[in-house]
């Protein structure tokens, strides 16, 4: 409505208005409605299928609920969570997690560094090159994860014999199987499979380097360390960040090649958060005490990336 | 500082070969341009100077001392881009001590040797900006301290002004030059603008299809081109050009372009009787209004003025012919005008296309 002032001397009533001026009115209510009407269907969609699972999902952090169990499913209050903090099969999920993490990141980035500022040299056959690095990434998680099972399997891999061959292992057992070793697995598939995402990335974010900087660098005397260090990586650093920033996230999310490798065995040498909240939730079927423990990581992993901003944020500011 | 010697350099990518044998010998202190045409083998010359280009064949000499093989780094010279190439995430005072600190210059020496660098550029209040807070013309100035800080052998300029507006393009010319007069270096200048090339060079080099058509002062290239090339690459507007034959008609020599009238001339060429030939005259010694037997009728066509003078273009018979005049009566001019071309300002250039 349009702002009446009741000094004036123009005030009137509503019907007034109503009556001489429907078209008026209505158009002020459709021009006020239309943002609204226009983000409606994105809205409604992002509200049914993320929102209201989510605070379902929180909700049942706080309750009872056990598949198996009809009497259950009443408020517990912080019990899970109680519960949990005596939990040590979850603070060693936790530590697998950081090692998963940590080591999968760091050798998949190293690895895609090194691949990407391979592939910005240029030589015969690059593109088809290009295109071929990208394969892994296309590969469904579970049926990587399952080929490098039995890449490890000494029954039917290839792997612990020529471990075994270069004097690396003293005998060709399977890795997955030896607690010790059993995380780098999972680790070692997930390398391979996560290699392409940093090298396409990272080689796109070398092509946007100008050449004629490496041309003034190298008059001006920089070899190709110093090269290296001081045009390469200041120009990488953003897509540094937020792709290890990305990754970090995925990857302590992500149990499919967990699961499928070795499903936390042996003896929870290779269980991280995620692959226990699914133990918990479609293994015990205790999906209260999953909700709690995905909460948790669900803090932990916004609290990181909050880090993560405001530690950009503060490297931006000193700019 | 130092001289540059240019000995049959050749470049080829694969089998295109771009520069075929350019000789050139550039004298301690020498300002020279190299003016062409794009694709005429200039700035792939001056980065084989700057060791970013291999040399096919031939050899260079920096100070006499051959430098085929050396790296950029090991040449001892600076070079100036024409998209600046600063380094972005440095300030300005990083970005012109960097080639300092990669020698491991001690810093009382680079602060100073920096701060007097920005001094003569008047980058003083900029130092601590980054390059992306700085226009155009503050860009190229700081693109010049990192190249001076050095005090290399010598100075490479590859179309250093090409990014900006033409106010501009004007006044970092004259500081180019003055900058060239206080240090004194050997400077060797890239451009396609002949403007640049005719005030700043000591001498010129044009270039067209990877051979030196001509080296000489500017004001040499102006008078005495070469060769058809030259001749119609500087000056502007361009020179008038008539294709036809020389001839001498009853003892009296005369021009006839092809499909054209007749033209007589007042002084004979060094021509033979009957070659073919063309006739070369720049717009601004071609005399409007004249009398005398050797005026020509001369239709006006089109009026552009250009402010400072007037371009005429005019038909002759067949052929067209650009006049420049400094006389605003021209400025409404239709019909005709009587044309004479004077024969100390006339070019006359033989079949092959050298002048005569």
């Amino acid at each position: 409505m349009q702002n009446g002032n009741p000094d004036d001397g123009f005030t009137c009533s509503p019907q007034w208005r109503i009556s001489t001026r429907p078209t008026a009115a209505k158009k002020h209510l459709a021009d006020a409605l239309a943002p609204y009407l226009y983000s409606a269907p994105a809205l409604i969609l992002i509200v049914t299928v993320m929102l209201v699972p989510l605070v379902l999902g929180i909700s049942y952090a706080f309750r009872d609920i056990q598949l198996l169990n009809p009497f259950s499913g009443g408020f517990v209050g912080l019990d899970h969570f109680r519960t949990l903090s005596q939990d040590q099969n979850f603070y060693r999920a936790l530590r697998n997690t950081l090692w998963w993490t940590g080591w999968s990141v760091l050798l998949q980035f190293v690895f895609g560094l090194i691949l990407a500022l391979l592939l910005d040299k240029p030589f015969f056959g690059r593109a088809i090159v290009q295109a071929l690095v990208f394969l892994p990434w296309a590969v469904p998680s579970f049926l990587a994860g399952l080929n490098w099972a039995w890449l490890f399997n000494p029954v039917v891999g290839p792997l612990p014999h020529w471990l075994f061959a270069v004097g690396i292992m003293s005998e060709p057992n399977n890795i997955l199987s030896d607690p010790q070793l059993a995380m780098w697995g999972p680790i070692i598939a997930n390398v391979w499979w996560g290699i392409p995402f940093f090298a396409v990335t990272l080689l796109a974010a070398l092509q946007a380097i100008p050449r004629d900087l490496y041309e003034a660098a190298s008059i001006d005397g920089a070899g190709p360390v110093q090269r290296f260090i001081s045009i390469t990586l200041p120009f990488l650093a953003p897509t540094i960040a937020i792709t290890v920033l990305l990754r970090t996230v995925w990857i302590s999310n992500f149990a499919d090649l967990i699961i499928v490798m070795t499903n936390g065995g042996p003896a929870d040498r290779t269980q991280i958060v995620a692959s226990y909240i699914f133990t918990q939730a479609f293994k015990r079927l205790d999906f209260g005490y999953a909700s709690a423990i995905a909460l948790v990581l669900l803090v932990l992993l916004i609290t990181y990336s909050m880090l993560i901003v405001v530690l950009r944020q503060w490297l931006l500011s000193k700019d | 500082m130092a001289s540059i010697d240019i000995a049959a350099i050749h470049k080829s990518y694969g089998i295109h070969p771009v520069l075929h044998g350019i000789d050139l010998a550039i004298k301690d202190g020498e300002f020279v341009v190299l003016v062409g045409p794009s694709g005429c083998g200039k700035s792939t010359l001056l980065r084989m100077i700057a060791g970013l280009e291999a040399v096919t064949d031939g050899e260079i000499r920096i100070d006499g001392k051959r430098v085929n093989d050396l790296a950029p780094k090991d040449r001892d010279i600076a070079m100036v881009f024409q998209s600046y190439a600063l380094y972005p995430h440095m300030s300005v005072a990083k970005n012109m001590s960097y080639s300092l600190r990669l020698r491991k210059t001690a810093k009382e020496t680079i602060a100073s040797v920096v701060a007097r660098a920005a001094n003569k550029l008047g980058l003083d209040p900029l130092m601590e900006r980054r390059p992306k807070a700085l226009s155009g013309g503050q860009r190229q100035r700081v693109a010049m301290g990192r190249a001076i800080v050095r005090e290399p052998k010598a100075f490479l300029f590859d179309e250093p002004l090409s990014n900006l507006d033409a106010r501009l393009r004007e006044q970092m010319r004259a500081e180019i030059k003055k900058l060239h007069k206080d240090l004194g270096a050997t400077s060797i200048y890239v451009t396609h603008d002949q403007i640049e090339a005719m005030t700043l060079a000591d001498r010129i080099v044009a270039m067209h299809g990877g051979i030196i058509q001509q080296v000489g002062s500017p004001l040499d290239l102006y008078d005495n081109p070469a060769n058809l090339f030259v001749a119609g690459f500087i000056g502007s507007p361009g020179m008038n050009f008539f294709e036809g034959r020389y001839m001498l008609v009853d003892g009296k020599p005369v021009f006839a372009p092809t499909g054209g009238v007749e033209l007589a001339l007042e002084a004979p060429a060094n021509l033979s009787d009957g070659s073919r030939a063309t006739l070369g005259i720049r717009p601004e010694h071609v005399v409007l209004g004249a009398e005398g037997p050797e005026t020509q009728m001369a239709a006006i066509d089109l009026v552009e003025p250009t402010g400072f003078g007037i371009i005429l273009h005019l038909t002759l018979g067949p052929v067209s012919l650009n006049a420049f005049t400094l006389d605003r009566r021209f400025l409404n001019a239709t019909g005709t005008v009587a044309v004479r071309l004077p024969a100390n300002h006339l070019h006359f250039f033989d079949e092959s296309g050298r002048k005569v």
